[in-house]
Order: C-alpha cells, then sequence, then structure tokens
C-alpha cells in the first residue's frame, strides 16, 4: 500500500477510536457496534479440498475465490444449482477443476449457513425474459462492430481498449455450422499511428474499419483522423476514456476527454462524435458508428470510458430487428474519369480502391479528382463542402436520437450529463424530486449538438447542473457555447473512482439549498 | 481494364525541379506497370509527404497521397482489406527512415506482399535541404549550416534485418534497369525493397549524377553473385543474407546495385490470415457482404446467439413464490 494512503487509513482507525490496526480490532469494533461478523477459517476450508483431492500446497491457493463465492452465495441464498451452471459456462470441458470448485464452495455455504443462515436472501426473477447476455463493456462494443460489419480492426495494446480487440480476435471467423458469414481481420500494429493510418487505408478499400484506443493512443491518432476528415474517410475510432494526462491513472475512470475528441486535429473538418452511458447503448452506438461514418464520409468517434469498458453487466439480448445497415452513396464506376470528391454534392458517390474506377486522396487541399490544389476558388469550394456536411448531418441526425430527457418534462432543476453518469444520476432522480420538478439531460451525441431541445429544456430550468468524471465539468461549457445559456453549477469528480448515487444527492442539495456553485466529490477516498 | 492501350500518366502539372532523380522514377515505373499489364484499377500507388510524395499524382492508376512517414501504414490497411490489389509505396529516404522507421521496420516483419520505392537523396529536399537519414556523418551539403554529426542509416541493411524478401539497389537515372528491378519487385510475393539511389540537384550538391555514375556497378555482371534463395534451407537463407549484408557496406569508391536479397519461401502475411480465415482471398475483407437486401445485418438473432453464445446465460423456469 502507498504509504500516504497506509497513514491516512490510520488516522481514519484512530478517530473511529478503534485500539489497534489488525483485522482482529477491526472486528472487535464492529462487534462492538452490534455487526454480526462472519468468520470463516480460510486454510481449513482450503486443507479440507487438498486433502479431499489431492492437491498440492502450491496449487490450492488459486482456489481462493472460491471461498468468496461460497459466502455470498450461503447469505444470499444462491443455489448450489445456479453455481455449478455458472462454473460449466465458465470452466467448460474442466470437468475436475468444477468438481474442486464445487466441493469448496458447497463446504463454505455450509459452514456460514449453520451459523448465520440465509440473512440476504433474494427475491425470485422479476423478468419473463429467458436469456441474457453477460458482457463487460469490452466485450459488447466488439458485439456491435461484429454485427455492424466491422471488418478491419487494427489495434495497439492499450488499457482499458485492448480486451475489446483480443475479442475481436477470437471471433475472427465468422461461422454458423458450415455458413460462412465472413472473416474479420484484426491486426496488431507498431503503434496507434499505424493503427489508424492502417484503418484508414482499409476503409478506402471498402471494408467497414476500426480502431480502438484511449486517451494517449487517440493523442497519437490525431494527425490520422485528420488525414480522414480531409479525405472524407469512414473510420470509426472507439475511445475508452481513462485517467489523464500523459499516463495518468490507466486503470482509472474519467471524462476529462470530452473536448479533446471534440476538437483535435488541426484545420477545420467534419466529424461525429458518439457517447455511450451504458452497455446497451454501447451495442447499438458501436453499429450505427458505422452507419453514420459510411452515410456522410466522415470520421466517428464513439466515446466511452473505463467504467464502462471493465463493468461486467447482466442485460437483455440487443434487439436485432432496430438494427440496420445503412453504407451511403456506393458506386461502382467504371467512368474514364471519377470525381472522387465530386462537388455537386456535399457526400460525394464513394468508390472503393479496386473497384472500377480511378481516384486519388491527399492531405493536401485537392480538386475534384484528388490532386492536390492550391487553387484559391477551388480551396473555397472544398473546403466548404467538407464543414458544410455538418449541417447535413445536424438536418438528417434527429436530435430525439442525439440526446434524452429523464425525469420531469418540464424541470426547474436539470442534471446534465453523459457517459457513465447515466447510472448513478438514474438512481438518484426519484430521491431529488423533493426538491422540486427534476429532470437529466443525458447526450448521446455530442458532435453534432443537439442544439434545439437542450435549449428548449434548460431556457425554463431555474438551475441547470452538469455532472462529469472531470475537473472542468466540460459538458457544462459546451452546452453554454451552443445555447448561449450560462452552466455555472457543476458537480465534478477527478479521483478516477465512480460517482455514486449518495454523491449526487448530497452534491445537488448543496447546490440547491446552500447555493453552491460547485461540489467536488471525493467518495471513495 | 488491363489493357496496352490505357495511358498511364495524368494531365498533372509535374513541379519537381528540372534534372531531379524523381523524373527516372516516375518513367521507369509506367514502364514497368505497362509491361506487367498491370489493371490500373486494381493499382495503388501510396506515399508519404516529401518531393517523392508527388509521384501517385502523376500515374493514372489509383493513387493514396498520405501523411509524412505513414505511406506503409495506409498500404497495409489497403492490402490488408483487399490482398488482391497491386499495392507499391513511395516515400523519401527522411520519409521512411526517419519519421516512419517504425512502419518501414514493421512491414518486413510482416512479410506483406507490397513494394516499397524508397527515393533515396541524402536530403529533405522539400523544406530545403536538411540532412536525411542517409547522409553520411561529417558531410555538408549546400544546405546545411555544419557538417552532419549523425550517422547514416543503410536502408538495404536495415530492410535484410528485418525481414523483407526482396531487397534490391537501383539508380534513379538507369531507367533500363530501375524498370526491371521494379518488375521483379511486383512480381516477388512478399515485402520488397527497393533502395533507389537518386541525385538532388538543388540541395545535396556531394550525392550528384557524376558521383553515382564513377561509382556504380551492377551486381549481376559480378559472376559469383547469387542473391537468390533457391530452396528453403535455414542454413543457405543465413548465407545469402550475409553475403546481402557486406554488399551492403559497400560505398565510397564502388557502389552496387541490383538484387542484394530474395528469399520466395517465407509466408506472407496475408497466407498467414488465410490460415485463420480461409477464404480470405477468394472472399476478401472489403468485398464481403455485410447486409440483407433489406439493409439488416447478416448477423440475425439466430447467428448472434451462435457467434456469442459463450456470453449468453439461459434462465430456467422457476417456481415463482
Amino acid at each position: 500500500m502507498e504509504w500516504k494512503v497506509k497513514k491516512r487509513l490510520k488516522e481514519k482507525i484512530a478517530k473511529q477510536n478503534i485500539r489497534g490496526f489488525s483485522v482482529g480490532d477491526v472486528i472487535n469494533y464492529l462487534k462492538e457496534k452490534g455487526i454480526e461478523i462472519v468468520q470463516l477459517d480460510f486454510q481449513k476450508c482450503l486443507k479440507r479440498l487438498a486433502q479431499k483431492y489431492a492437491i498440492s500446497p502450491g496449487a490450492i491457493s488459486r482456489y481462493l475465490s472460491g471461498i468468496g463465492i461460497g459466502a455470498v452465495a450461503a447469505l444470499t441464498g444462491i443455489s448450489l444449482e445456479s453455481i455449478e451452471e455458472g462454473l460449466r459456462a465458465r470452466l467448460a470441458g474442466r470437468e475436475k477443476l468444477i468438481e474442486h470448485n464445487l466441493y469448496l464452495i458447497n463446504l463454505v455455504i455450509e459452514e456460514i449457513r449453520s451459523n448465520h443462515g440465509t440473512p440476504f436472501k433474494l427475491k425470485g426473477p422479476v423478468t419473463d425474459s429467458r436469456e441474457f447476455l453477460v458482457v463487460t463493456g469490452n466485450d459488447i462494443i466488439a458485439m456491435g462492430k461484429i454485427v455492424g460489419g466491422l471488418r478491419v480492426q487494427t489495434y495497439y495494446p492499450i488499457t482499458p481498449a485492448a480486451d475489446e480487440n483480443l475479442y475481436l480476435e477470437e471471433k475472427m471467423l465468422l461461422r454458423i455450422g458450415n455458413k460462412s458469414l465472413g472473416g474479420i481481420v484484426v491486426m496488431q500494429t507498431e503503434d496507434e499511428i499505424a493503427a489508424i493510418a492502417s484503418a484508414i487505408g482499409a476503409a478506402l478499400a471498402g471494408a467497414r474499419a476500426a480502431t480502438s484506443t484511449s486517451g494517449p493512443g487517440f493523442s497519437l491518432m490525431v494527425e490520422g483522423l485528420g488525414w480522414a476528415g480531409m479525405n472524407e474517410v469512414p473510420v470509426v475510432i472507439t475511445y475508452y476514456q481513462r485517467g489523464g494526462p500523459s499516463t495518468g491513472m490507466p486503470t482509472r475512470g474519467v471524462q476529462s476527454d470530452l473536448f479533446f475528441t471534440l476538437y483535435a486535429g488541426h484545420g477545420e473538418f467534419a466529424r461525429i462524435v458518439l457517447a455511450s452511458g451504458d452497455h446497451l447503448e454501447a451495442f447499438y452506438d458501436a453499429v450505427e458508428a458505422f452507419n453514420l461514418a459510411e452515410k456522410h464520409q466522415v470520421p466517428v468517434i464513439h466515446l466511452v470510458d473505463k467504467f464502462l469498458a471493465n463493468s461486467t453487466a447482466t442485460i437483455p439480448l440487443p434487439d436485432l430487428s432496430r438494427v440496420r445497415i445503412e453504407r451511403g452513396n456506393i458506386i461502382e464506376d467504371n467512368k474514364e474519369y471519377y470525381k472522387r470528391f465530386d462537388l455537386e454534392r456535399i457526400v460525394s458517390p464513394r468508390a472503393f480502391l479496386g473497384s472500377n474506377a480511378i481516384m486519388w486522396y491527399t492531405g493536401s487541399e485537392h480538386d475534384e479528382y484528388g490532386h492536390v490544389s492550391e487553387d484559391p476558388v477551388n480551396r473555397l469550394e472544398m473546403y466548404e463542402k467538407r464543414i458544410k456536411k455538418m449541417d447535413l448531418i445536424d438536418q438528417e441526425l434527429s436530435e430525439e436520437k442525439r440526446v434524452i430527457l429523464y425525469g420531469s418534462k418540464k424541470p426547474q432543476l436539470v442534471l446534465i450529463g453523459w457517459g457513465s453518469t447515466k447510472g448513478p444520476i438514474l438512481d438518484a432522480l426519484p430521491r431529488l424530486e423533493s426538491l422540486g420538478e427534476v429532470a437529466y439531460l443525458h447526450f448521446r451525441v455530442l458532435v453534432p449538438f443537439p442544439k434545439r431541445i437542450v435549449r428548449e429544456v434548460i431556457s425554463g430550468a431555474e438551475k441547470v447542473i452538469g455532472v462529469e468524471h472531470s475537473y472542468f465539468v466540460q459538458i457544462a461549457d459546451l452546452v453554454s457555447l451552443h445555447t448561449s445559456i450560462p452552466v455555472p453549477y457543476r458537480i465534478a469528480k477527478w479521483t478516477g473512482r465512480p460517482i455514486y448515487e449518495n454523491e449526487i444527492v448530497d452534491a445537488v442539495k448543496k447546490i440547491v439549498e446552500e447555493n453552491k456553485k460547485r461540489v467536488v466529490l471525493t467518495y471513495g477516498e | 481494364m488491363a489493357n496496352k492501350q490505357h495511358n498511364w500518366r495524368t494531365q498533372v502539372w509535374i513541379d519537381w525541379c528540372p534534372g531531379c532523380g524523381n523524373y527516372g522514377i516516375l518513367n521507369a515505373e509506367i514502364l514497368a506497370l505497362r509491361e506487367l499489364g498491370l489493371d490500373p484499377t486494381k493499382t495503388v500507388i501510396v506515399s508519404g509527404i516529401g518531393c517523392s510524395a508527388k509521384t501517385p499524382h502523376f500515374i493514372n492508376a489509383n493513387g493514396v497521397h498520405t501523411l509524412h512517414g505513414r505511406g506503409i501504414p495506409f498500404a497495409m490497411g489497403i492490402k490488408l482489406a483487399n490482398p488482391n490489389l497491386t499495392v507499391i509505396v513511395h516515400g523519401g529516404d527522411g520519409d521512411l527512415l526517419g519519421i516512419g522507421m517504425a512502419h518501414f521496420v514493421a512491414l518486413g516483419r510482416r512479410n506483406l506482399d507490397i513494394t516499397v520505392i524508397l527515393h533515396n537523396n541524402g536530403v529533405y529536399g522539400l523544406t530545403k535541404g536538411q540532412a536525411s537519414p542517409t547522409l553520411r556523418k561529417g558531410l555538408k551539403t549546400k544546405a546545411l549550416t555544419k557538417p552532419n554529426i549523425q550517422d547514416a542509416v543503410n536502408p538495404v541493411a536495415v530492410a535484410l534485418a528485418t525481414g523483407y524478401t526482396f531487397v534490391a539497389r537501383s539508380y534513379a537515372f538507369n531507367t533500363k534497369h530501375l524498370k526491371e528491378i521494379i518488375k521483379k519487385a511486383i512480381q516477388h510475393k512478399g515485402s520488397a525493397l527497393i533502395d533507389v539511389l537518386q541525385p538532388c540537384v538543388t540541395y545535396n550538391n556531394i550525392y550528384t549524377k557524376e558521383y553515382y555514375e564513377e561509382r556504380i556497378y551492377l551486381l549481376e555482371e559480378e559472376p559469383s553473385w547469387d542473391p537468390v534463395v533457391r530452396k528453403p534451407d535455414e542454413e543457405e537463407v543465413i548465407t545469402k543474407l550475409s553475403n546481402a549484408w557486406i554488399k551492403s557496406m559497400e560505398w565510397e569508391d564502388r557502389i552496387p546495385i541490383g538484387i542484394f536479397y530474395q528469399n520466395p519461401y517465407v509466408d506472407t502475411f496475408e497466407e498467414r490470415i488465410r490460415n485463420e480465415i480461409p477464404d480470405y482471398f477468394e472472399n476478401p475483407p472489403a468485398k464481403q457482404p455485410i447486409n440483407t437486401e433489406e439493409n439488416l445485418p447478416i448477423i440475425d438473432t439466430n447467428a448472434f446467439k451462435t457467434i456469442f453464445s459463450e456470453k449468453i446465460v439461459k434462465i430456467k423456469k422457476t417456481n415463482k413464490k
């Protein structure tokens, strides 16, 4: 343990009038407070397991997790049958391991139940669904990409994006029985610069292509992003935010890269930024990112974070009847002179490299054929064509899809947020109803910004409060920028630990009742 | 569209300096493409940034003019998505061996079937003559304020060390020789490097046309020179690589051009992918259907349940109390 953390813990313990610093001292203290302590001799359990199956002392510690499972099962009333099913799903085919674990877990359950019963018995199922997905954020995004038609994914290993790529590598061959549904090339490149460059190359050749990364990797990808913007390339970047700046706290979550994704790159170009607040949103966004990219021929950033990446959730299966694949205006042109950047339309018909057309691309300003051009008249038109896409996307992508209002339809108090703060804010909402009409405005798309709805909702509100895992609470500034309505109230957390429901309730009360402008959350310190 | 009538030149105004070695490279490449009878719609010329990077605009085939040093990774993505395309990368010595060296090395490791044409002139021409990674230490070309204090990279040796399976050198103004080398490099299955020695008439007053023409000799004229690995035998590979390495060290008095090394027995990256995806060449990622006629994903609910079965938990019916 870091020395400063240790010191702080000691001080906390001392404040609580606990006599010493050992686990035993803490247990005694809790007992005095009337808390029932569940005690279990780990060594005894493991020893019995070792004797029963002649497991060597070196290997026995690997079974430790079974004790935790057994203890939770005992207190909540989870049946051994259910646990066996879980073990079979997880350790498929490893019969001995399943048997050992079941023996140990049963031992723990019997031991604890005989002394404590089942004080936290779980209620029966609350849903009629019979099938669920048990997935991390990394898994569900990989699934969304596969359903969405991903065919080339390039990456450089980085936390917390790496597991998405690992899962994709397991699914390179899409096969149902003898029928092939295709194959996905997943490639580890030498760095993130190459990852985005290769993804762009694959997109030019006609494959749905993506890369995934976090802040440090995205920093390296910015030149590629600009090239994609300049050349109207539909490439998708899945961006898992983690604590920055620089290496920061790689395994902790933040939302402090919002502005970075909105503005990364020199020059001006069109892009789309999507943000997912939970696993199911992330699935549909992963598909939609490709559709938007190809329909409008722009780079799309799918912005998520470490909290989502590594949280395992039990969710219903996505509804695939809702999902569409929209590839935009694609042609197999065999005209002798194909204009890749035809100025007739804002989004020019797209032919792939390898089709019957010949085309050129360049990061330099270019004419309609894709050749370098310094002509000021061409510059005027071509530059505008690229930027005007933002207006087109703004018209075509309904605002109702871009921002969602939860709670009161005519709120006096509006919380605004995006991404992983959705869960705790929605949990906190009913507890804030005593303060008046309250709502949560949840952003699903940050570029193009849904101005109309946001203005409508917040212009009538008394207080608008931004909530974000960052210092500045960038979403509040973004809302002000687009609506000209100041958002002075902010709830900020940047320790990298999750925001909790209680923290939100307390912070909002401080803002409303004590008229505080800014509350910094620290729970988990 | 592969026809002999195809005009491989575009109408784009060529803005290289008069006398630039790039003209020789462009001419040789166009001859090679024509003689190989390639289909310009299935050929992609990729480049980075610099004088050399303008090459794709002058060739009437697909052209992708990318970022400084990044020609190779763009080319890799194109090739991965559609391995049936012919992909050629152009880059200068600053582009490929300076800012893009990581990619240059990585291509060799992968043996992707891509041809790299290195425009090697010892200077950064486009930014007015700074020392490039191939300018030798102690030399002072005319735009330098002081002699170069960085050592030079030996591109042939780097390519040999990193796994390129075709490594050659040619000279920009020996069109016939360069054309033949380009043809062989394109026909070779695997990563190919052609180190093209090229005078920069504007900024390199040392490695001039005269300098090269006094020193260059043809490897193939040496009776004992055989750079090709003839059987998949480790010992032979080591011998051929070592011979090539020693040859690559020759510079001051005599400069060899020709094929330094060629090994047709290393599997390409595309073949390695085929081990995972058996119909990779017949049905490459760029050509696969991903949606039905109704624009639904080809992965329907049943396919979803099969592909992701390990993540799906089925709940048994319980008697609700």
